[in-house]
Formats: structure tokens, C-alpha cells, sequence
């Protein structure tokens, strides 16, 4: 620590350095802040706008804050001089707690609609962009915008934002301000024709007033020493303006290593154009992690009594990292990643001491004591000489106030995960109504995740066969037998029109045989079911044997589009779990046939033309079944599997 | 849940279980490894792992062998209480594989409850 009563052209020189580098920060925020007001001032696009004016309060508040610090540093300087000047010696320079990465991640506030705004469909959508400010210290950093409309259930922001060398006293102000997206600028409703018009022609006449209020060369800081002029956001610049609509500040209680929700304070009301319904919170993770739990705080060499043996000592090479203090044999064992030899516990509930002058050697040595579950263990530790000794208390008691001082942080380490660099934001598509989306995502299309995942499962299991012969999950075998699944009939069925003929009705008097269980009803069920005109699911009749989540799809009339998925997904023979967007209405559908093992051939409902041949295979299924039935370990599994059949119980893939 | 039911508009109280999983990609797919079962537009009697048969929850079907969720500790049968921060005690079941499925996310931080986790901690005290 540098006392600057000591060193005093040091000292001086140190601040003259933090002086000069604000002030390049400052040059560079002023030059950015010049660019943002003249895209402003070029730009047509709305939205372009929105960046640009966001753009350009971050600037401004990042000015702002770097002046007040300037300022704050040059009273500071003050100050010191001052005291130096009437006292000798200041107070002794306390202990200051480690510095710590802060990241704030997944910003969600919620938005409380009227349900009549949130289901009407007419109607203007009136939309607001909004984004996220978040200070900390002289830092500030903005999130991405988003356009919220009444489609939204939540604002949520993706961006993880870190700070570094946070203090644990921090105050994360968190500022959400909106933009009316009809608010276009100085012109207010003014068309955009207009508008546009208006801005290119300011560009050339009244643009150089503009352009002069917004030089930098009159009110540079460096001209005034203090700094005591601050530079004002830039007056009357064409172009949507931002407004403070919700503010929190979130401290050290509110970290935590998952998420939490606090309290926003609106600071607008609805009469505002950029007004939005806020639920009233904002739910985020804000993690820390101290210096002193990711770096390593202290290390040399170390003597330590291990086992019993009371005049044991053994060289190990320590390191006090986080909650722990590992012991290697070696200091290169560290960077080979081999395992310590020991590993202390330093945390909240460890005593050290330094332990009475051993008659055998010179230095002191320290005892560490934790308690594990009941029992106390104590670590004996001894040093070459009176100074090391002296180092790796001050290191220990340096651990403790941090550990005081970042209290839960330091429980155990938080993870913060810089989100992967992926290609420049898309633009995301239009957001549906929640209500209203019915829709599948091509790319979520059940077909390329189960590729994906019976690659993978193809190939373990290819393995584990080589090993040994163990029974392989049933639908694998479509992959190898040359097993064609009807084709023609299949596609016929799906291109009539989707009326929901009753095809639940006629079916229903049938399922009450199988609900009774045992096969012959079953197989009552299904002969009967093969009259029923509107039937389904076609299966091949060999190696189909759809043990869940391999059950064929569900027979309900639907919607032609996802008929036509469906019909894709059968024809190429997959059959690992379903995705589908529509309701199950399990009563109507459930008629699962009683899965005795001999009949899971047949479960699903088989068309009309191969109707006989279904009841023939019913009779004899065990030949037709590709792998051998397991004992009763399997039989339980498959009861588990039976009941977690699709028809009766959707699941889905992630 | 520590009760074998759940009362309507009572708070729920669980023993839950962090899980971290990291999604794995393959092409331009970000896949976790497990089926999901369940939601409150779901017939919750079908659910074989529930042990209160009206509970509308969303629970893990099945854990693909090797996939980033056995790799992360997720067991068939357990039931998620939270996704990223997200509830799943009262979402629909597009919902919740909306949840998961979020393409911006590399990592999905799940809280789970299971039976076991209830004994094993009831045991404890």
C-alpha cells in the first residue's frame, strides 16, 4: 500500500497517470458521441435511428460519469495535499478487500397488459424500443434494443454484461428507457417523406448552428482544469429521444448464483408516449466473482505435519486460491494439473493460529482447524523463517476480511459465462402473439433431432453390440431391416380433408375392451378397430414395433400442415418421440391398447387394406419380433415405457 | 413436493437440485439430450413419474445415454421447477420445449426436485 506521506512525487505521479488516462477516455467518448449525432442527423431508417440515439445517450452518460470521476480525483488529490501538510503520519492505511468481476445476465421485466390489449387484433400496434443501461462505478454499458409491442409478455435482454475491479460497497443502477417508435424525432408524426426532407435540409442551413454547439474545440475539459463544466447532452438533435422509464439499483445482497427479482421504480406514467406496463420488477443474475476466489492470492513453500507422525514434516509447495489452500509436492505438479497432496479448507468457519515457538526450529508455525461434520482436524504449518510466516498470516487474514467483506460470493465460486461470439445479430422475426402461435420451427423439426441423436445412439450402440448382445432399443431396427413402410396408402389418408369425422367416436365403444386389459381383448380391439373407416397410422408389419417413445403417431384429425409433417416424419420410418404444437385430449385418444408384450407389433391401428394381415400377425408376433424378449428387469422397463406412450401422454425432444 | 398433493393457489415448497447443462451442437442444432413430459395442457394422470396424479409439471421422460443432461446429472423422472430462471410448475407444454430450445443460449441452468432428493435430504436432518 502506498502511503503518500512517504512518497509524495509518487504518489502525485500515480494520479497524474489515472488523470490522463480518463481524460483519452473522455476524448474518445466525445468523438464517439460526434459520430452517433451525425448518423443521427444522416440517417432515414427508424430504426437505424433508435441505434444511433442510444448510441449516443450511452455516450453521454459515459461522459458524464468519467467527468464526475476526474472531478472526484482532482478533490482527492486536494485533499491529500492538504492533509500531508498538517499531519506527519496519516491513518494507518486500512485493509482493502479484493476487487471482483460483477456480470449481470438474462434481463427479463415483465409486462402486465390489459387483456383486452393483449388479445385484440385490430387496431394500431403501438410499439416502443427500449434498452437496458447498467452503471457501475465509471462504467457503463448498454444493452441491446428490442421492440416491444403488445405481443410481449416480457422485455427480455440476452446480453450479459461484466464489470471489472468492482468493490463490494458497488451500486449497479439499472436504467430501462423507452422510445415511442411513432415518436419520430423533432418533426413528431410527421411522415417520413417529410421528415426525411426535413433532416437533409437542416443538414445544410441550420445544420452548421448544430454542428457548432456540437464541436468539442469551445468546451473542451482540458481547457477548464477542474473540469468543472460538463459537457451537456447535445440540444435539439433530430431524431427519436430516449426516456427514463424504470430505474433499480441492485448492491452485493442482491448477487446470487441463480436468478432473483427486484424491485423497479417507474418514473412514468401513462399519460407518456414511450409508456409501457411494467409488472413493476425486473428479474436478472447477477453473479460476482472476487478476485480472491479466481486468482491466486499467495504461494511459496511450505512445511506441513501430515498423518500422525508428530515430527513428520513434509515440503509442499501452497497455494491459497478461493476457499482452499492446496498443497502440492511440487511447484511444477501445479501446472501439470496433478493432484495437491493435501487440500486445506479456508472458509468462513476456519481458525488459524499461529502456534506456540517450536523447540525445534526457529520460525512459528501456523494451525489451521476446520471443522468436518463433528470433527475438528487441525493442519500443522511451518515456514523457513519469521518472515514467510509473518506473509502467510497476512495472506490468511487478508482471505478472511475478503471473504467478510464479499461475504456470500465467496461460498463458492460463480459461474459467469461470456456468451459465445455468434454472428451479427438477425433480425428477429416479427414475435407472434404467445396465444396465437401454432406454429413449428423448421429448424426444430423432429426429424433433425432425432437424426442427430440416433447417429449418435446408432453408433454406441453398434459399439455395444460388438461387446455383447444386449437387447437394442426396439426401433433401431428399421434402421437395418429393408423394412418398407407403406407408402401409397399413407399419403392418400392424409390428403383428405382433415373433418374431424368422428373418428373417435366409432372408436370409443371398441376401447372399452382394451381397457380391461389382457390380449384377447386387445385383439378384439383391433380387429374392430380395422373396420373403422377413418383409421391411421399404417405400420409396417416387421420391424414396427413401437415401444414408447417409439409409438406411432396419433390418429386426430389436424391441420394439414402438420398432417403433411407427419406423413414425412412416417415415411421415413422415424419414430423417436413426437413434437407436435396441438392439444392431446387424452380421453378421446387414448385407447392404448393394453401393451401385452406379443401385441406391441400392433398397437397402432392398422388401415383397412392391411386389416386381415394384421389380425393374422397378431397371432404370432414373437417370430416377427426382431430381438429377444429380456427378463423381468426389462418387463418393468417396459411397463414404464408402455405407459409413457405419446397418445396418451405427449412428450417432446430438447 | 414434501405433501403427496398440492393444494390449488398454495405456495409449492421442494428440495431442488441444481443442474447446469451446456447444450451441445451439432450443425446448427443445439440439442440437450432429454424428452420432456407434461405441462398444464396435458392429461397429468398419464404422467407415470408423478407422484401426485394432478400435478401438471414438467418432467423428464427420458435422458438420451450420453447426451449433455446424463452428462450434467438429470435422471428420468425429475421434475423441473425452473429453466434459466423461467417457472415450469404452470406452463404449457410448447411452453416449456420453448424454454429449452432458446437458440441464444448455449447453457440452460435447470432447478429439479425428485423423490429422492426428498428422502435423501428428510433423512439427513
Amino acid at each position: 500500500m502506498w502511503n503518500s506521506a512517504i512518497y509524495p512525487d509518487i504518489a502525485d505521479g500515480m494520479s497524474n497517470q489515472r488523470d490522463s488516462d480518463i481524460q483519452k477516455k473522455i476524448d474518445h467518448e466525445i468523438r464517439m458521441r460526434d459520430g452517433a449525432c451525425k448518423l443521427l442527423a444522416a440517417c432515414s431508417q427508424r430504426d437505424q435511428a433508435l441505434e444511433a440515439s442510444k448510441s449516443l445517450l450511452t455516450c453521454n452518460t459515459r461522459i458524464m460519469a468519467y467527468m464526475s470521476e476526474l472531478q472526484r480525483m482532482k478533490e482527492a488529490q486536494v485533499m491529500q495535499r492538504v492533509a500531508r501538510r498538517s499531519s506527519d503520519a496519516g491513518p494507518m492505511d486500512d485493509r482493502h478487500p479484493c476487487k471482483a468481476k460483477v456480470a449481470i445476465s438474462d434481463l427479463r421485466i415483465p409486462l402486465m397488459w390489459k387483456d383486452t390489449e393483449y388479445f385484440k387484433n385490430k387496431g394500431e400496434l403501438h410499439r416502443c424500443a427500449v434498452f437496458c443501461l447498467l452503471q457501475l462505478g465509471g462504467q457503463s454499458f448498454d444493452t441491446d434494443m428490442v421492440m416491444v409491442d403488445r405481443t410481449l409478455t416480457d422485455i427480455c435482454f440476452e446480453n450479459t454484461i461484466v464489470f471489472e475491479e468492482v468493490s463490494p460497497g458497488f451500486e449497479l443502477r439499472v436504467e430501462l428507457y423507452s422510445s415511442s417508435w411513432e415518436d419520430g424525432g423533432s418533426a413528431g408524426s410527421t411522415p417520413r417523406k417529410l421528415a426525411s426532407k426535413l433532416s437533409s435540409s437542416l443538414g445544410r442551413s441550420a445544420g452548421k448552428r448544430m454542428r457548432a454547439a456540437m464541436e468539442p474545440g469551445g468546451n473542451s475539459p482540458t481547457s477548464h482544469g477542474g473540469g468543472t463544466t460538463l459537457l451537456l447532452p447535445v440540444p435539439s438533435v433530430p431524431g427519436p429521444k430516449y426516456h427514463l422509464l424504470a430505474h433499480t439499483t441492485l448492491t452485493l445482497t442482491h448477487v446470487q448464483d441463480s436468478f432473483r427479482t427486484h424491485d423497479l421504480s417507474i418514473t412514468a406514467n401513462e399519460e407518456c408516449s414511450f409508456w409501457l406496463p411494467l409488472y413493476g420488477s425486473v428479474c436478472c443474475r447477477l453473479a460476482a466473482q472476487p478476485h480472491c476466489m479466481t486468482q491466486q492470492m499467495m504461494s511459496g513453500q511450505l512445511r506441513v505435519k501430515l498423518g500422525g507422525d508428530p515430527q513428520g514434516w513434509t515440503d509442499i509447495y501452497g497455494v491459497l486460491k478461493g476457499t482452499k489452500l492446496f498443497c502440492y509436492h511440487k511447484q511444477d505438479d501445479k501446472e501439470a494439473s496433478v493432484d495437491p497432496a493435501v487440500t486445506i479448507g479456508i472458509n468462513k468457519e476456519t481458525r488459524i493460529r499461529a502456534a506456540e515457538k517450536d523447540p525445534h526450529s526457529k520460525a512459528q508455525s501456523i494451525c489451521i482447524s476446520n471443522q468436518y461434520g463433528g470433527e475438528e482436524v487441525t493442519h500443522t504449518l511451518s515456514t523457513d523463517s519469521r518472515e514467510d510466516t509473518q506473509r502467510w498470516m497476512e495472506a490468511f487474514w487478508q482471505q478472511f476480511y475478503d471473504m467478510s467483506q464479499w461475504k456470500q460470493c465467496c461460498d463458492d465460486l460463480m459461474k459467469i459465462d461470456l456468451p459465445s461470439p455468434r454472428k451479427p445479430a438477425l433480425i428477429s422475426p416479427k414475435q407472434g402473439s404467445l396465444y396465437h402461435e401454432m406454429v413449428i420451427d423448421t429448424s426444430d423439426d423432429i426429424s433433425t433431432v432425432t437424426d442427430i441423436l440416433t447417429r449418435r445412439m446408432h453408433d454406441s450402440d453398434l459399439r455395444s453390440r460388438l461387446e455383447q448382445a444386449t437387447p437394442t432399443p426396439v426401433w433401431l431396427s428399421l434402421f437395418e431391416e429393408d423394412c418398407s413402410p407403406p407408402t401409397t396408402p399413407i399419403p392418400s389418408h392424409y390428403q383428405k380433408p382433415p373433418v374431424p369425422r368422428p373418428c373417435s367416436s366409432p372408436r370409443s365403444p371398441a376401447r372399452a375392451s382394451p381397457r380391461c386389459g389382457g390380449r384377447l381383448s386387445s385383439l378384439a380391439s383391433l380387429t374392430s378397430e380395422s373396420d373403422s373407416p377413418c383409421s391411421t397410422s399404417p405400420c409396417s408389419r416387421h420391424g414396427w414395433t413401437p415401444e414408447p417413445p417409439a409409438a406411432p403417431p396419433s390418429f386426430r384429425p389436424r391441420t394439414l400442415s402438420l398432417d403433411a409433417k407427419l406423413s414425412s416424419l412416417r415415411v421415413r420410418g422415424y419414430s423417436a418421440g413426437l413434437q407436435c404444437a396441438c392439444q392431446t385430449p387424452a380421453a378421446v385418444t387414448s385407447g392404448s391398447p393394453h401393451r401385452a408384450p406379443a401385441l406391441a407389433g400392433l398397437s397402432c391401428s392398422s388401415t383397412s387394406s392391411t386389416s386381415s394381415s394384421s389380425s393374422e400377425g397378431s397371432g404370432g408376433p414373437d417370430s416377427d419380433l426382431p430381438f429377444s424378449r429380456p427378463g423381468a428387469a426389462g418387463r418393468s422397463a417396459r411397463n414404464l415405457r408402455s405407459k409413457l406412450d405419446p397418445r396418451n401422454w405427449l412428450q417432446s425432444q430438447v | 413436493m414434501s405433501q403427496t398433493f398440492h393444494i390449488p393457489g398454495q405456495p409449492i415448497t421442494a428440495y431442488v437440485q441444481r443442474i447446469e447443462i451446456k447444450k451441445l451442437r451439432e450443425g446448427s442444432n443445439l440439442i440437450l439430450g432429454f424428452s420432456i413430459g407434461g405441462g398444464i395442457d396435458q392429461d397429468p394422470g398419464q404422467n407415470p413419474f408423478s407422484e401426485d396424479k394432478t400435478d401438471k409439471g414438467i418432467y423428464v421422460t427420458r435422458v438420451t445415454p450420453g447426451g449433455p443432461a446424463e452428462d450434467a446429472g438429470l435422471i428420468m423422472g425429475d421434475k423441473i421447477m425452473q429453466v434459466n430462471g423461467w417457472d415450469m410448475t404452470m406452463v404449457t407444454h410448447d411452453q416449456a420445449r420453448k424454454k429449452l430450445t432458446k437458440k441464444s443460449e448455449d447453457v440452460v441452468r435447470l432447478l429439479v426436485t425428485r423423490k429422492s432428493l426428498e428422502d435423501a435430504v428428510r433423512k439427513s436432518m
